[in-house]
């Protein structure tokens, strides 16, 4: 029974061992009969690379990532397994990428030469290679995130262009842009036929300036003539007088004016004492129509008047009775 | 004040006492030695069963359910990768100790609850046996030895499981499962879920130990420890998970 037992657990480890060994050397890929070499490559970064990603050379898998390390001078060591039989180019690179949309990356093992026309691979690549040593050069494409942000970038300004366009020549702006058109080629048609009909009209008009060109030229004439009798004119001495005239005239009404203008100062002067008798006299006014004082009661009151008429007719007639009576009202007694 | 120095000096001479009783049996090689391979068989042999009949229904299960998740937005190899990490590193372990927390935590609890209600464990002191070195060390040891070589096990029929599943009933072939598979594999997966189901096995022993030699009350008394004993096993192993993927992780 105990050596059923051993025999039991020993069969159960060794088999347990024998899975665990055995099927993390294949899961691994562990190159267990040295039929893989060992590379290294030098990248800037290497993107979302990691160990266990796979090598591939044109496409098709010949290796894998084992390790990736940070180094000196900021570069990032990538070392990696490639199968022994495969042919490799003479001075080989390696370009990281996303292999896919799902997060995926791989090492593509290229050619140095040529370089590849994309310049920032070529650059990272030339730069890795300067630093010399065993590792080959290494450059990293943009990873799947960083495309999708350019892309949605561009597509972002794409979108805002449609819409500024868009605005810009939306239903009514097309409609009116297409009447502009029609009203202009209707306008060129008008103005064909209209520059047809004025044809005929402007040889007249051209004659008639040829016309009236004679004409002034005669009027022309005629002014040389006047001008000349002007001269004889002033030969005779009539234009002087004239003139002299013309300035004594002149000098008068520059005397008019330097009197006007010390009348207006005067005036100016006397404006403020003028207002205030305006504005007395216009208070006045104003008492005499509403009836005050003695002025106003006068020009209001008719009793007054009446009064006074009634006491000069009777002044009139007492007068007229004095003269004819005057004993009636003068006494004269000597003693 | 005095009553909580008194507790805790109690505590430490508790675990003070424990820890030079573990360091005896531990030492006592002649007494738990010869148990040993006995209990290998018991409590890992003959448990392979159960375990591999665990692990090969997981893989059937996780490969058809990462298949409908992964339908139309994934690319299907994808099955692979999903089945080999959450078998090695997850469900492997985890669903094998929690099969083996009820069928060895309880055997061990009911054992050892049946010699204690029986005055059997009494006279093992009489004859001058140490019960720790006789009864606890053999099967802590064996189980902390075997469930890793069961949990390897079930680790490899759950992903053979899960690979016929997809070339089967999913339509993958067999490189695209293993490209997905082989991708994402580190060696981490494997002795993460290892050391991982050695804590399981250790723990799961240790509480149908302990449950057992607690037992009171007659056959009772036994069916309770033996409850408890499964039901601590299982809360250990999810405690002890949570734990190694915080640190391990």
């Amino acid at each position: 029974m105990k050596r059923s037992n051993e025999f039991a657990v020993g069969l159960a480890v060794l088999a347990a061992l024998a899975l665990v060994i055995g099927g993390a050397l294949w899961l691994s890929e562990t190159d267990v009969n040295q039929k893989e070499a060992t590379y290294t490559a030098r990248f800037r970064t290497v993107g979302g690379l990691g160990v266990g990603a796979p090598v591939t050379l044109r496409g098709v898998r010949v290796g894998r990532v084992e390790a990736i390390r940070l180094v000196e001078d900021e570069w990032v060591e990538t070392e990696f397994r490639v199968d022994r039989t495969v042919e490799l180019p003479s001075k080989p690179a390696v370009i990281s990428a996303a292999a896919s949309l799902f997060g995926e990356w791989s090492a593509n093992i290229v050619s140095f030469e040529p370089l590849p026309t994309d310049p920032l691979v070529r650059d990272a690549l030339v730069e890795s290679d300067r630093v010399g040593g065993d590792a080959w050069p290494g450059a990293t494409l943009p990873d799947i995130g960083q495309l999708t942000a350019q892309a949605s970038r561009i597509a972002g300004d794409v979108g805002d262009l449609t819409a500024r366009i868009g605005q810009a020549f939306d239903s009514t702006a097309l409609k009116a842009l297409q009447q502009s058109v029609k009203d202009l080629a209707a306008i060129s048609r008008r103005m064909v036929v209209f520059a047809d009909a004025q044809t005929s009209r402007i040889d007249r008009v051209s004659r008639n300036v040829a016309t009236t060109s004679d004409a002034f030229a005669g009027v022309a004439r005629t002014f040389q003539q006047a001008v000349a009798r002007l001269d004889t004119a002033t030969s005779d001495g009539q234009l002087q007088d004239i003139l002299a005239n013309g300035q004594a005239s002149s000098t008068d009404l520059r005397q008019a004016a330097a009197d006007m203008r010390s009348v207006m100062a005067a005036a100016r002067e006397n404006q403020v004492s003028l207002v205030r008798v305006m504005q007395q006299a216009d208070s006045l006014v104003t008492r005499i129509q509403h009836g005050n004082g003695t002025l106003g009661m006068l020009a209001t009151d008719s009793t007054l008047y009446h009064e006074a008429t009634a006491t000069v007719i009777q002044f009139r007639e007492l007068l007229t009775d004095i003269q004819a009576q005057p004993r009636k009202y003068l006494k004269i007694s000597v003693f | 004040m005095a009553s909580r120095g008194a507790a805790r000096d109690g505590f430490v001479a508790h675990v003070g006492r424990r820890s030079l009783e573990t360091a005896r049996a531990l030492a006592d090689v002649k007494t738990w030695g010869p148990l040993l391979a006995g209990q290998m068989r018991r409590l890992g042999v003959d448990s392979v069963p159960i375990a591999l009949f665990i692990a090969v229904f997981t893989g059937i299960v996780l490969s058809l359910l990462s298949s409908y998740i992964f339908t139309g937005t994934v690319p299907m190899y994808f099955v692979g990768a999903l089945v080999g990490k959450t078998v090695m590193m997850e469900l492997g372990p985890v669903l094998t100790g929690m099969a083996l927390a009820g069928r060895v935590g309880a055997s061990i609890a009911a054992e050892l609850g049946t010699m204690k209600v029986t005055e059997q464990v009494d006279a093992l002191e009489t004859l001058a046996y140490d019960p720790n070195s006789y009864l606890i060390v053999p099967r802590v040891l064996a189980a902390t030895l075997m469930f890793p070589v069961v949990t390897a096990f079930a680790m490899a029929v759950g992903v053979g499981a899960g690979w016929v599943t997809s070339i089967n009933l999913l339509d993958l072939s067999t490189p695209e499962f293993l490209k997905g598979l082989k991708q994402f594999y580190q060696f981490k997966d494997i002795w993460f879920g290892l050391v991982k189901s050695a804590s399981f096995g250790a723990a799961v022993a240790l509480m149908g130990c302990l449950r057992g030699l607690d037992a009171r009350a007659g056959a009772a008394g036994v069916g309770l420890s033996t409850t408890r004993a499964v039901v601590l096993g299982c809360e250990a192993i999810l405690v002890l998970d949570a734990f190694w993927a915080l640190v391990l992780l």
